[in-house]
């Protein structure tokens, strides 16, 4: 009697909102929806993974912004209010903090699986597009925020970080100083960085991750290059709902058990208060994310032919950065079905020079 | 064979040397004779001078104002020609002096083993400042050894013997309106103080070997007071003094101990002054004064140490102590603490103990006895709880936790333990009691925090335990979930 009532309500309300909402669409459009069965699906699941880290990062940075005051003097206090005084704020800030390192970890590892799968080929260029601006907001994302608590680390790295930005010539200086407010880091850039991290580039984010979901969704989850002369019984679908999906949130377990052992076992710090007038502490590394670039212009030499290293190494960094999102653009062979393996070849170098890069630039001094 | 020939050429060179003072000297003084003719001014120098240390050691008048002193005629003898520069100007008549007092082989020709760094000495020193209206150094060798009639430092007539030396000094630094020209701020009550000091009344009374002016300032090498390099800079003060008080010969003579100085640098101020180098621990001079250098009366010793103590004398005054020591003559502060050799107190120095100096005096059963135990339980109970919090918070650090409030709060005991430690000089329970109250309100509020935080620290594991139970569970059911699903699917295929 009490089971009746209760599928009662459950129809009932399913139908109120299917007549106002036409969820019976939704779902045909979700049954509909698949995702090829092959021995690289292990790799479509890591859009899904740093979709689900930056849902963490929004909700646990709300948290944060309740506590968290954005000026030179009260910037390293309000974090270490949250750290020691609010309940569970030791868990959202290492939370905040760890979940921000794992998504671009996952976005990495999600462009690169797209990469080598040639997934941003047409018709899916624009997805591409949109990946490869979020992987940049994302890194923006961690650009800003380390310098928010206002430490020691988090103020040189920023210095050195917008320094590196300074030596550009002509365009050097007008982003030198919209970046830190100034000639110097100060309480401006704190507020500058503060304002980027929670306004600016969460609109941007959001626009860029909500075009990226729609071409999905439009689209469909791409197919691998070598199933175009397959005979369709030879294809293999995972149902996207829910069998994809569940696999999904199998994951996404994971990813939480993995980020809640990382949050409590290995806290963030939060270190001494920055003070300008001290010298730079030794070893000012920025974020693993950004040391193989930081680790290339070290090796530069001061001046090549007439031009300084650091200029010819962000210059060089830039058109790769640029060619690497153009790639959709000048790959001609992919879309024409053809192997090019020369794609291979270049995002082989990138991975290992990325990985060798970032190892030497922790290990040397 | 070329240092036999320097040899021979040094002792040449001294010989011509001598021989041109000696060989005026060897027939009667010109200059002497003709001056003893004149009246007054020109008449004293040659009086006085039969009587100079310099003309027994056979220098004519003209080893200082040049000239010929054997010519008998006054043209020839005070003639340009031969050098004579009549009387030396004021701003560099020193240089007569250091030809020979600056000159080791000089000096030796007339047999003195002077030193010969006074000029040296006396030039780097406050004395050799220019005038205020630039006539010359402020003083010079005549200013203080005078002239024409200088004697033998060790002679009683020397205006440099210990005994006159005072008066010497005194005619400039007595003198106000001298003084001011040079520094208005320095005191002009040195002579008076001395004169009340032991050392003053014992040198009126002719004693040589008593502290005068030069024994603790230096002669030629007188800086001012602050200048580290003066005698008496304050890290330097109980080196000078002991020069005489760490002699026990000399002291056995005033019936005096020899020991302050080496009780004095193991001291708790002695260490801090001379090892430290922190000139706000006192030196010998800040209990026994300087110029009226006297041992403090047994009444006055917690004045003088109060100068620094404050707080412990204004207690120790308000305690029963102080009518009781006063009443038995107990040197004050020294009655527990000692004078030269105040070691760094410990709370071992009260309660009932052997090593507690309130058994000195006190006894099982009289009220002291019962307000000294009572202050050592409550100071050992505040120090081993301090101990105890500080192990609980270093153990919530070590765990990663955040108790910097509570160690912040925990340098007050540290403080609180001072002034329960200066409120003992009360005596008195009840002011102990108010002063080491708060400290262990502020220990219990401290511990709580470390406690707090290594429970927080465990739940926060237990915590993280059970949510990745529960997630695993999730993923296991989950995992089982997918397989069944799939493979009811698989069959239907």
């Amino acid at each position: 009697m009490k089971n009746s009532n209760k599928k009662t309500i459950k129809e009932r309300t399913y139908s109120w909102l299917d007549e106002r909402f036409n969820l019976s669409g939704l779902i045909e459009f979700a049954k509909k929806k698949s995702v090829p069965k092959y021995r690289e699906t292990i790799w479509y699941y890591f859009g899904g993974v740093a979709l689900l880290l930056f849902i963490v990062q929004v909700i646990t940075g709300i948290l944060l912004l309740m506590y968290y005051q954005g000026t030179e003097n009260s910037a390293y206090e309000s974090v270490k209010f949250i750290s020691t005084k609010v309940s569970f704020g030791w868990l959202i800030r290492s939370v905040h903090s760890w979940s921000a390192n794992l998504m671009i970890l996952s976005a990495f590892i999600h462009m690169f699986s797209v990469y080598f799968l040639k997934a941003f080929r047409k018709p899916r260029e624009l997805t591409w597009y949109t990946g490869f601006g979020l992987l940049v907001m994302a890194m923006a994302f961690g650009f800003s925020g380390y310098l928010l608590p206002w430490n020691e680390l988090a103020f040189f790295a920023t210095k050195v970080g917008t320094d590196i930005a300074g030596q550009l010539p002509l365009i050097g200086k007008p982003i030198l100083e919209l970046l830190r407010g100034g000639e110097d880091v100060t309480g401006a850039t704190l507020s500058r960085f503060f304002g980027f991290h929670v306004a600016v580039f969460p609109g941007i984010f959001t626009i860029l991750l909500a075009l990226h979901l729609i071409f999905i969704q439009r689209q469909g989850i791409a197919e691998p290059e070598d199933w175009k002369d397959l005979p369709d019984n030879e294809k293999k679908y995972i149902p996207f709902f829910p069998n994809f999906t569940m696999r999904e949130l199998l994951i996404w377990l994971i990813v939480i058990n993995v980020l809640a052992i990382l949050a409590v076992f290995f806290p963030w710090e939060l270190g001494t208060k920055a003070d300008p007038f001290a010298s730079a502490p030794v070893g000012i590394k920025p974020e693993w994310y950004f040391m193989f670039m930081f680790q290339s212009l070290k090796f530069l030499p001061a001046e090549i032919l007439f031009l300084t290293g650091e200029f010819v190494g962000i210059a060089a960094f830039g058109i790769a950065g640029i060619l690497w999102f153009l790639v959709p653009f000048w790959d001609r062979r992919t879309p024409k079905g053809k192997r090019n393996t020369i794609i291979n070849y270049i995002g082989i170098f990138a991975v290992i020079f990325i990985i060798v890069l970032t190892i030497l630039g922790f290990i040397l001094d | 064979m070329q240092k036999l020939l320097s040899n021979i050429l040094t002792v040449l060179l001294l010989s011509t040397f001598s021989s041109l003072l000696f060989a005026q000297t060897e027939t009667q003084d010109q200059c002497i004779t003709c001056h003893k003719e004149l009246d007054d001014e020109l008449l004293l120098p040659a009086k006085k001078y039969v009587t100079d240390v310099h003309y027994s050691k056979h220098i004519p008048c003209s080893g200082c104002h040049g000239g010929d002193s054997k010519s008998d005629d006054m043209d020839i003898a005070m003639s340009k020609e031969n050098g004579f520069i009549g009387v030396p100007d004021r701003s560099v008549r020193y240089e007569v002096c250091i030809k020979c007092h600056a000159n080791k082989e000089a000096m030796k020709i007339y047999g003195s083993n002077l030193p010969v760094n006074q000029f040296e000495n006396l030039k780097n020193s406050v004395h050799f400042q220019p005038t205020y209206n630039n006539v010359g150094p402020i003083a010079d060798c005549v200013t203080c050894h005078s002239v024409h009639d200088i004697k033998q430092v060790d002679n009683p007539k020397s205006t440099v013997y210990p005994t006159k030396i005072v008066s010497l000094c005194g005619s400039c630094h007595s003198n106000a309106n001298f003084m001011k020209n040079y520094n208005p701020a320095l005191p002009v009550d040195q002579v008076v103080k001395y004169k009340t000091s032991i050392h003053g009344k014992m040198n009126l009374k002719g004693d040589p070997n008593v502290a005068e002016c030069a024994s603790c300032h230096g002669s030629h090498d007188i800086f001012a007071v602050k200048d580290s390099r003066s005698h008496v800079y304050k890290t330097n003060i109980p080196e000078v003094c002991s020069r005489c008080h760490s002699d026990s010969k000399l002291m056995s003579k005033y019936n005096l101990p020899s020991d302050q100085y080496s009780s004095y640098v193991k001291s708790v101020h002695g260490v801090a002054l001379l090892e430290k180098g922190d000139l706000s621990s006192p030196s010998c001079n800040d209990c026994h004064g300087n110029h009226g250098a006297i041992p403090p009366g047994v009444e006055s010793i917690s004045k003088v140490c109060g100068n620094c103590h404050v707080l412990n004398m204004e207690l120790f005054e308000q305690s029963p102590h102080k009518k009781a020591f006063d009443e038995n003559d107990f040197p004050e502060c020294e009655t527990c603490h000692d004078n030269h050799d105040v070691v760094h107190p410990t709370d071992a120095m009260v309660g009932i103990q052997e090593s507690s100096v309130c058994m000195n005096c006190h006894s099982n059963d009289d009220k002291g006895y019962i307000v000294a135990k009572n202050i050592k339980v409550l100071l050992d109970s505040l120090t081993t709880e301090d101990t105890e919090t500080k192990k609980i918070l270093d153990e919530a650090t070590q765990k990663g936790m955040d108790v910097s409030d509570a160690e912040f709060s925990l340098k007050d005991v540290r403080q609180i333990l001072i002034q329960s430690r200066t409120s003992i000089h009360a005596f008195n329970m009840n002011k102990f009691k108010e002063a080491i109250t708060p400290g262990f309100k502020i220990i219990g509020k401290s511990k709580k925090a470390g406690v707090d935080a290594i429970d927080d620290y465990y739940f926060r594991r237990e915590g993280l335990s059970i949510a990745t139970l529960i997630v695993t569970i999730l993923v296991i059911g989950l995992y089982f979930k997918i397989r069944k699903m799939e493979k009811k699917k698989n069959q239907k295929t």
